[in-house]
């Protein structure tokens, strides 16, 4: 089976990297977009949790 | 400015899904700890109905679906209102959805202990089941995507952003794993087999972890941490790239779960480089967690919620770094198959999924009765019953599935196995297994205490079921200039939908449909045939009974399981396997050499009390097998269907199949009979298809005699 595997293995290495080459785009994408984003939108998004609700709870 | 509209949250349906998590907490837990006490004493395999092998899958279903699944809507229904500043789009899919939900998982707790299953982990109930869950899953759907189209809010908070990802890669993950032909109203055979079928299970299995036990709750981790520890999360920009970066990496890593089977190398190592790049997301995640409570610490050691929450994103940040480490191949050649896998799940789900849920439910449920928690100091008492449980769980597995994996590996100075006989290294852990079994108890009861006292809390006040609230009406937002294409997408919930799904699709196309289409990667065994229809029969009592919960069929290319088992396993002996059972644990030894190595009356016996085979033995007795008799009224549908699927019977078989069924069946009876088994009617009995089945096992690729 291994001896198999092996013979074929040369048609199977596009999808190792195609797979990192893929994740790679899109990590350095996402980074890319991350740094460039306006710190005011982080700010009103990061703060969408504590906005959201007048209800407290008695205490 | 725009106009100020006024509505209100529904907290009924919060209130609903929050009874359900706990109730189902309890039940299922309860169901752990039996199936935990049976392994100690098998007396507690009390009926046919209740033996481990029945009630293991129902104790997972239960605590995965009924326990987390009821606390992520929970979860979801009151955090996406507040999000999006919008009441659910229809209470009346609301209200369809948690009926739904419940009495879903209340067929799970019928059908599984009567032996429905198709065998598939985490994904054991059957084809009507499996559609009224799709079904209930778009009205989820539907109703969360809904509100998002009618919200008030631009932006979409991160914490939406990993309930869409939960949504659509459940609904592909759940079709997939389920596409299987009904032989009768609770029987189907999956479309794919062997190698292939296991390739696709654990793409699902390992994903549900992955987006059932982790997107949501880290959806909820986003939005409940900052509401508890009343300020927000450390980094959102970190929360960006753990959410795209997860969602990418975690749908290539199930094969870490295959590692050293028959499964080609190539899927193997895909597997593995993807598990260990996960640790980066899943830290960044559990480190944005952790710092949102910069400056809050002081807190922490007061407020019994944020203690919850602390312990939930630790466990979260163990078993991430756990799991990766668990997906190199050497370590995995020590831990695959023994109880260091179960404890380390169990770092996961009572850690990260148990406490999460615990320190939800306690900044929960006095905002929903509008008065405060009946007692801290039972909160308190609950926390350390957790997290001590936890540890008293954990830590016993981790040193049984060590010890026992040595077991299994050690080799005397003359190149024998130390220990030849399997059960030696079964009594060994029996010990650890009492640990846990403390371990679980003492997690269990504290659960109680909660039950306790949410339940005082709520008598204390009144169900605040609506909720009024007032927001600015959503004005379209101009693009600006300075706009990115990430901008656009966050405001843009059907766009985050399609995104994510492409982003889930790459990984399991890539992985999966070279196996499927392929043929090349399952080299063929020219001595591999199709099972006969009693054989086949008695694969569906194997089935039935749950045996692959404890017993694996898969032999790992190592010398100390080629001395103990037999030759390793091929991919191509598998082809005909639907569904494939290769397990994921052995409390008991593989069996997919088992064929023709004890005589007839040897399973005859053992299957009537194994501990007269094999004293000490902590497997049930099934004497059932021996009475009942065998139904054959669906063998012909079976092999119809599995002809449909391309398996080589000749032609108009299931026209003599019942007769060969019969034959192979007197046949066996009577060999029995000359060893001393003597029962009447014996040829109908079960137990002759489950000996034909198991004669069978592995014996394709032996040499004849």
């Amino acid at each position: 089976m291994y001896k198999y595997i092996l013979e074929t293995a040369g048609n199977i290495n596009w999808m190792a990297v195609f797979s990192l080459l893929t994740f790679f785009i899109i990590f350095s994408i996402s980074i890319y977009l991350v740094v460039v984003k306006k710190e005011s939108d982080l700010k009103h998004m990061a703060e969408l949790p504590l906005a959201d609700d007048n209800q407290n709870t008695k205490s | 400015m725009s106009k100020i509209e006024n509505f209100s949250y529904d907290n009924k349906i919060v209130r609903d899904f929050g009874i359900a998590t706990t109730i189902w907490g309890i039940v299922g837990m309860l169901v752990g700890l039996i199936a935990a006490l049976q392994l100690i004493w098998p007396v507690c395999n009390v009926t046919q109905y209740f033996t481990f092998g029945r009630i293991r899958p129902l104790h997972t279903n239960a605590v995965i679906f009924a326990f987390v699944g009821n606390g992520i809507f929970m979860g979801v229904y009151y955090s996406l209102q507040r999000l999006l500043k919008a009441r659910m789009w229809s209470d009346k899919l609301s209200k369809i959805h948690f009926w739904g939900w419940q009495a879903i998982i209340l067929a799970a707790a019928i059908t599984l202990p009567l032996g429905f299953t198709s065998s598939h982990e985490y994904a054991e109930l059957e084809w009507p089941i499996d559609i009224a869950i799709a079904v209930i899953w778009i009205v989820f759907g539907l109703n969360m995507f809904g509100t998002m189209l009618k919200r008030r809010e631009n932006h979409l908070y991160v914490a939406i952003w990993f309930y869409i990802a939960t949504w659509v890669t459940v609904t592909v993950l759940h079709i997939f794993n389920n596409l299987e032909i009904p032989v009768s109203m609770m029987k189907s055979i999956p479309v794919f087999a062997g190698v292939q079928d296991a390739l696709i299970q654990w793409w699902y299995g390992h994903n549900a972890v992955a987006f059932f036990l982790t997107t949501p709750y880290l959806g909820l981790m986003y939005y409940f941490l900052p509401k508890a520890a009343n300020r927000p999360v450390y980094s959102y920009r970190l929360s960006i790239i753990h959410f795209w970066a997860l969602i990418f990496i975690y749908i290539w890593a199930g094969p870490h779960h295959l590692l050293y089977t028959s499964l080609p190398d190539w899927a193997q190592t895909l597997g593995t480089a993807f598990s260990i790049m996960l640790i980066a997301p899943s830290w960044g995640g559990m480190l944005n967690g952790l710092l949102t409570l910069r400056g809050a610490w002081d807190r922490v050691r007061r407020d019994p919620i944020l203690k919850f929450m602390v312990v939930a994103v630790t466990s979260y940040g163990m078993a991430t770094l756990e799991g990766p480490l668990l997906s190199f191949k050497s370590i995995n050649a020590i831990s695959h198959y023994t109880d260091w896998t179960v404890g380390h799940v169990h770092i996961g789900t009572l850690g990260w999924n148990g406490m999460l849920t615990f320190g939800v439910l306690y900044w929960l449920w006095p905002r929903l009765y509008g008065t405060k928690l009946f007692s801290t100091k039972l909160a308190n008492t609950h926390f350390w019953l957790g997290t001590l449980g936890t540890m008293f769980y954990a830590i016993p597995l981790y040193w049984a599935g060590w010890t026992q994996s040595m077991m299994w590996k050690k080799f005397t100075a003359d190149g024998f196995l130390a220990y030849g006989n399997f059960l030696e290294t079964v009594t060994q852990i029996i010990p650890m297994y009492m640990v846990r079994a403390l371990g679980g108890t003492i997690y269990l009861v504290g659960v109680c205490l909660m039950a306790y006292n949410l339940w005082k809390t709520a008598k204390a006040g009144t169900l605040i079921a609506n909720v009024e609230a007032s927001a600015p009406a959503r004005v379209k937002y101009i693009p600006k200039k300075s706009d990115h294409w990430h901008s656009w997408i966050e405001r843009r919930p059907i766009q985050l939908l399609i995104g994510s799904a492409i982003m889930v699709l790459i990984g399991g196309m890539v992985e999966i449909f070279p196996m499927l289409i392929i043929d090349d990667n399952v080299p063929k065994i020219a001595s591999v045939h199709p099972y006969t229809p009693l054989e086949l029969e008695g694969r569906d009592l194997y089935i039935r009974e749950g045996c692959v919960n404890c017993h694996s069929q898969m032999i790992r290319p190592f010398r100390s399981e080629t001395e103990r088992y037999g030759e390793y396993s091929k991919s191509g002996e598998f082809i005909y396997d639907r569904p494939f059972l290769w397990g994921s644990k052995r409390t008991g030894p593989d069996l997919h050499r088992i064929g023709k190595k004890y005589s007839h009356s040897w399973h005859y016996n053992h299957m009537l009390d194994p501990e007269t085979m094999s004293p000490g033995s902590i497997m049930p007795p099934y004497p059932w097998l021996l009475t009942q008799d065998l139904n054959t009224d669906y063998t012909v549908a079976k092999i119809k269907v599995l002809k449909m699927l391309n398996t080589p019977y000749p032609k108009k078989y299931e026209e003599k199949a019942l007769d060969d069924l019969t034959t192979q069946a007197l046949k066996i009876a009577n060999e029995l009979r000359e060893q001393g088994a003597d029962q009447e009617g014996l040829e109908n009995k079960e137990i002759v298809a489950l000996i034909a089945y198991l004669q069978r096992l592995g014996t394709d690729i032996k040499p004849k005699k």
